[in-house]
């Protein structure tokens, strides 16, 4: 391995680098911010979910879960999609911003309706 | 009219350079053929052949106090030419091993690193402090009134158990030791080196010094002058870069709180978002280099050089880190519960022990390879220029 070599592995690791910085400071320039935080609408008209929000924000497929299995053994109670869409009125409004900003698909809906 | 030197060999020294990789030292009767082929050698202070003998001697002082040590990057040419089979290159990592042992301060933690049946515990105290931090989290979070505020910006299961805001603090706090316990080794080290020196010694300035040493080293210009063993500088580049990226990545996100770039931010990236490919892509740097290095020792292994455990100990260390890292990812975007959680559990582990016992494994060669450098460039021992072969003896007064 001579050295011209070392300098351009060395030439294409900084280029490599620097990529990111560049596109977080193009971001923050032209985009308005090079975060990637998604935007969540509030619903209007209420200010309390069906559950704590921290419980909300990390639980809140394992509740789904849940519902779904207790619907799956009859007993259906008045908590659902039908509860969440009282106040998030549209899933691209809401739980797709978050799924796509940390790239997760979301499985859901491709069985159950979400209008 | 010159003082009588008594020899005062330090035997205890010996065994460990002979246990450490050295084994073959004894076979040495200075033909001094290893300074003649290696080149990085230089005509003023050529080595390893002064090393081999002090080594012999058990003089831990001068080793101690030998920037040429530091010098070597192992590339074998020395070792492939000794008529004696006496593997210069091999003793001077043992004794590079030693000197980072000598140095480590707390000592007693670069004994643990060095042996094998200290592992058990080495690692173990990572995972009952990172247990403690876990355990302390919901008491601090009263105590300060942050609790369930910290990590409204992260949508990350992880958080729940260890938010950001406790792993920064956390190695945060070890890393300023960690610095704290390598500047100790290295005031040593360059005290040792000054004492070793003439008095009075021209020494050139400390900041050209510096940018050439650091220019040497994202070059690795030195590095890649081996003949025996070329694949060597590539393999390092890629480890090194490959953290360069993860360490960048790191940094981005532990400040991101109070970085101007980055007023709306949520963790974890999205996977095709600059940061996270750089990180993967750093990742996998590593990893590729890592592979090099495996099948590098194994060649060597098959010509009769020896990888210590120190060698097998920090590269298990840094494929733990990649390796687990990556599962990590991989368990997330599986949602793999409660896995991920161990996975990312042990990911921290293996980090701790990467980072934290720098100062006392081999991975100090970063600091005390770097300052041996700039020694080698102010003393003149070293030239800065990137020419080859141009051999000069060091300037000396006094």
């Amino acid at each position: 391995m001579k050295a011209l070599d070392n300098k351009a592995v060395v030439a294409v690791a900084v280029v490599v680098m620097l990529f990111p910085v560049g596109y977080s400071l193009v971001a923050s320039v032209f985009a308005g911010g090079g975060g990637n935080e998604p935007f969540l609408e509030r619903p209007q008209g209420h200010d309390q979910c069906i559950r704590p929000t921290r419980y909300m924000r990390f639980h809140h497929m394992d509740l789904l879960k849940r519902l779904r299995d207790e619907v799956r053994e009859g007993r259906r109670g008045d908590e659902g999609f039908d509860r969440c869409r009282e106040c998030h009125t549209a899933r691209e409004r809401f739980c797709d911003r978050c799924h796509h900003a940390v790239n997760l698909e979301l499985g859901c809906y491709q069985c159950h309706y979400y209008p | 009219m010159p003082q009588p030197y008594t020899v005062k060999p330090d035997s205890q020294f010996l065994r460990r350079v002979l246990d450490q990789g050295g084994a073959d030292l004894k076979q040495c009767f200075q033909c001094a053929t290893c300074s003649a082929v290696c080149e990085l050698s230089r005509d003023g202070t050529p080595f390893p052949r002064k090393e081999m003998i002090w080594a012999q001697w058990g003089l831990k002082d001068r080793l101690l106090a030998d920037p040429d040590v530091w010098l070597c990057y192992q590339c074998d040419d020395c070792s492939t030419h000794c008529p004696r089979g006496a593997r210069p290159g091999d003793v001077l990592a043992a004794v590079r091993q030693e000197v980072i042992q000598e140095y480590a301060v707390p000592r007693f933690l670069g004994r643990w690193l060095s042996q094998p049946r200290y592992l058990p515990l080495a690692l173990l105290v990572p995972v009952v402090l990172l247990g403690l931090a876990m355990l302390l989290r919901s008491p601090i979070e009263g105590a300060l009134g942050i609790s369930g505020r910290t990590s409204e910006k992260i949508i990350y299961a992880y958080s729940n158990l260890l938010p950001h805001w406790l792993l920064i603090s956390f190695f945060g706090l070890f890393t300023v030791a960690t610095v704290v316990a390598m500047v100790a080794g290295v005031r040593r080290f360059w005290g040792a080196m000054r004492a070793a020196d003439p008095d009075g010694q021209a020494l050139r300035p400390l900041w050209p010094s510096i940018t050439a040493a650091l220019k040497d080293i994202f070059l690795h210009s030195h590095f890649s002058r081996c003949t025996t063993e070329q694949g060597r500088s590539l393999a390092h580049l890629l480890v090194f870069y490959g953290f360069a990226a993860l360490s960048l990545v790191a940094f981005w996100v532990v400040t991101a709180a109070i970085n101007p770039l980055t007023p709306r931010f949520a963790y974890p990236f999205n996977f095709w978002s600059p940061w996270r490919m750089l990180a993967n892509l750093g990742g996998l740097a590593v990893l590729a280099g890592c592979g090099l290095m495996i099948r590098d020792r194994v060649l060597r292994a098959a010509r009769g050089g020896r990888s210590s455990y120190a060698d097998w100990l920090l590269l298990g260390t840094v494929l733990a880190v990649v390796l687990t890292g990556l599962a990590s990812e991989a368990a997330h975007y599986a949602r793999w519960d409660p896995h991920r959680h161990v996975i990312y559990f042990i990911h921290l582990v293996c980090v701790f022990t990467l980072l934290m016992y720098l100062p006392y494994s081999k991975l100090a060669h970063l600091v005390y390879r770097a300052t041996a450098m700039v020694y080698a460039i102010r003393t003149g021992r070293v030239r800065p220029a990137e020419d080859r072969g141009d051999g000069e003896p060091p300037a000396q007064s006094g």
